[in-house]
């Protein structure tokens, strides 16, 4: 009589049986019963443990046959950062050589973790996880799992559709659809209070350490300190980490973090990830370059170097960020690279081997950068 | 009055929905034609020896002790966690099943689940049952059982100043009444007394009585079928004792520390409420626990939901504190 789950084994799975489900489930809607309270129901019921992982909405909850909520702890960013690397099993993808270049050791380090661009990263929910067992797709990532191995008997399959309907119920009722959340939680105009719901529903908590990253794509995206690192496949603004509610100074620095980062290719050589703390007096550029100002002759100088070869503007670059000249060449042959160099030289018209010379073509990639990204995202 | 009363409280989400699929063969109301079936059915699973040995944690003993002045003897259920020393609490402990269903081992198991978090002894009597043995037979059973037990604590290896007696429904209901018989017959002390979701009051005329009739688990018919199997035609008289009903106790002072727990949407919550509230009122101690949108018993049913959890823990947070350890 306590046992659900050995209750619906003695019903006739295909009538008797689903039809308890379907009740059971029915009746947590009508209820207005929260997300414990359904994936303990698809659990007393299966009679196996059941969780729910919602990396984007960063919800992970465990419950045991009986009843008993065994939600892991969440895992230190560090560990978690393997785990990811170890999971994707790909290697970091190609960068372009300027950023190779370029790349101190947390750089490398970062793009050793082949983690999608940093939104809302979420630890501690994929482990331990098992391929073989009984899953559904709830909504946009969010997945329910039985955990038993498959294929799932008619009962199970019942317990699977009904539990992840009425998850999805409540997702959409309680969990305002991320883009919103995100949207408010960088919003200056917004106020604290308003701001800091928005940050619950995004599992962030009041003493959450965290930062916005922008993207190409104009949606803000968030980090917290126990986050893996960004890496970037795509052009990433990093703001700088703080408490939840300096979040919109975090976004506004991102964006404009994110106008002095290159595609990273030959025609746009650079580095594709730039964090704003780094950027210094740089950052104070960005509100002079706007849509239509007119080209810095030093940008126009550059344009014509890269309409020479198409190496040239990445050969530049090298040796505009690298320590020294030998050290771009580690990448190009030295002779190679001087022989490039003295081809350059007569199109940009001014000698960068010098100090001042080298900051002056430095700040004519930052220049050209603020123009090819005129406006923040 | 009656117009006052409110359509019922919701039950709890999860309860409900467990109730759903349990519903079956459990219906709301049980008339008197309805015992034998319920006697004889699946629904009170039957506990083996094996079931409360618990793997060897539990040592189960068969006591027949002497019943009251000339009636039969009395059968104690024993259970002795494994390696126990003496003097450890006893759990004298009263069964449910409405004054007309159910044996000493029916909801044992609950108590089991106390005594593996603080250790102790429990001892389960076996009271003959309404209709075919009306009050005061029932209490009377449990009295002797307990002035047994209390006689021979040490024997027993419990510690006589930490006999607890417990129950839930008819249980919690024989279980004070049978403290009542305790402290006027001068009987055995009790360091406390629980009383889950007691049935208490034959009158069967509270709000929540009303309200929940026809819904959740023991409704008003239920109700009634018990009472009167239990009082015949007295049930809801002017001459019920306070020993059959503890309700109708005028004088609630001087009885030991209560734990009383009840779901808010059942035929005892009123009852319950005004017992835990009168013995306030003589100056007594009382816990009261009143768990939103349990149905009657809900916790047994439905033990994973979240407030089936929290009301179990409540209960041994209780007996922790009394037994300071």
């Amino acid at each position: 009589m306590r046992d659900l789950a050995a209750r619906l084994t003695a019903l006739d799975p295909d009538a008797g049986a689903a039809l308890q489900v379907i009740a059971y489930f029915d009746r947590l809607i009508e209820g207005r019963a929260g997300l414990p309270a359904i994936i303990r129901g698809a659990a007393v019921l299966a009679g196996c443990p059941a969780r729910l992982t919602d990396p984007r909405r960063r919800i992970s909850l465990r419950v045991q046959p009986d009843g008993t909520d065994t939600t892991p702890a969440r895992q230190p960013a560090s560990a978690q950062a393997a785990a990811d690397q170890a999971a994707s099993g790909r290697a970091a993808s190609g960068q372009a050589a300027s950023d190779q270049a370029a790349s101190d050791q947390a750089a490398s380090d970062q793009a050793a973790s082949d983690q999608a661009a940093a939104s809302a990263a979420f630890a501690g929910s994929a482990a331990g996880e098992d391929p073989g067992w009984m899953s559904v797709e709830v909504t946009d990532g969010a997945v329910l799992r039985l955990e038993r191995a498959g294929p799932p008997g008619p009962v199970d399959a019942m317990i699977l559709e009904r539990a992840a309907a009425a998850a999805r119920a409540v997702l959409d009722r309680t969990h305002a659809p991320l883009p919103d959340s995100l949207k408010i939680v960088v919003n200056p105009d917004a106020t604290e209070a308003v701001r800091l719901q928005a940050a619950t529903r995004l599992g962030l908590k009041t003493t959450d350490f965290v930062r916005a990253i922008a993207l190409p794509d104009a949606r803000p995206h968030l980090a917290t300190d126990r986050d893996p690192p960004p890496s970037p496949q795509l052009r990433t603004g990093v703001g700088p980490l703080g408490p939840v509610l300096a979040l919109p100074a975090s976004w506004a620095a991102a964006q404009i973090a994110l106008r002095f980062t290159a595609d990273g290719t030959e025609a746009d050589p650079g580095p594709r990830l730039v964090h704003a703390e780094q950027l210094g007096g740089l950052a104070l550029l960005a509100a002079v370059i706007i849509p239509n100002a007119a080209p810095v002759p030093d940008v126009s100088a550059l344009d014509r170097v890269a309409a020479t070869a198409p190496w040239a503007l990445a050969t530049l670059n090298a040796a505009a960020e690298a320590p020294s000249l030998r050290a771009a060449a580690l990448r190009i042959h030295h002779s190679t690279m001087q022989e490039r160099l003295s081809h350059i030289d007569h199109q940009l018209g001014w000698d960068f081997r010098t100090p001042p010379g080298r900051l002056r073509l430095q700040l004519a990639f930052a220049l050209r950068r603020l123009h090819r990204n005129p406006t923040a995202v | 009055m009656t117009t006052d009363i409110g359509p019922p409280p919701p039950f709890d989400p999860e309860l409900a929905a467990a109730l759903d699929v349990l519903a079956v063969g459990l219906p709301p109301a049980l008339t008197a034609d309805m015992i034998e079936p319920m006697r004889s059915g699946s629904l009170l699973a039957e506990v083996s020896d094996d079931d409360l040995a618990r793997g060897g944690a539990f040592t189960v003993t068969r006591r027949t002790v002497p019943g009251p002045a000339g009636d039969p003897d009395v059968e104690l259920l024993v259970l002795t966690p494994a390696g126990a020393g003496p003097g450890l609490p006893g759990l004298y402990h009263v069964h449910g099943g409405g004054m007309i269903l159910g044996d000493n081992r029916t909801g044992v198991e609950m108590l089991q689940d106390w005594a593996t978090e603080v250790p102790s002894v429990i001892v389960s009597v076996e009271y003959r049952l309404a209709p075919e043995h009306p009050h005061p037979a029932p209490v009377e059973d449990c009295y002797a059982g307990l002035v047994w037990t209390a006689k021979n604590a040490t024997e027993l290896g419990i510690d006589p100043q930490r006999l607890i007696i417990a129950g839930a429904s008819a249980g919690g209901g024989l279980a004070a009444a049978t403290a009542l018989l305790a402290r006027d017959r001068g009987g055995p002390e009790l360091a406390g007394q629980m009383l889950l979701c007691p049935m208490l009051d034959d009158r069967n005329d509270t709000p929540s009585a009303v309200q929940m009739a026809g819904r959740g688990v023991w409704d008003r018919t239920a109700n009634d079928t018990g009472w009167t199997a239990l009082l015949g035609a007295d049930r809801g008289g002017p001459e019920v004792s306070p020993y059959a009903a503890p309700a109708r106790a005028t004088d609630l002072s001087g009885l030991p520390p209560a734990f009383i727990d009840v779901g808010s949407a059942e035929t005892f919550r009123d009852e319950d409420v005004a017992y835990a509230s009168r013995i306030w009122q003589a100056g007594g101690r009382a816990e009261l626990h009143v768990w939103p949108g349990g149905f009657h018993g809900f916790d047994m049913l439905a033990p994973q939901a979240a407030v089936s959890q929290e009301a179990r823990a409540a209960r041994v947070r209780w007996l922790r504190r009394l037994l300071g350890s």
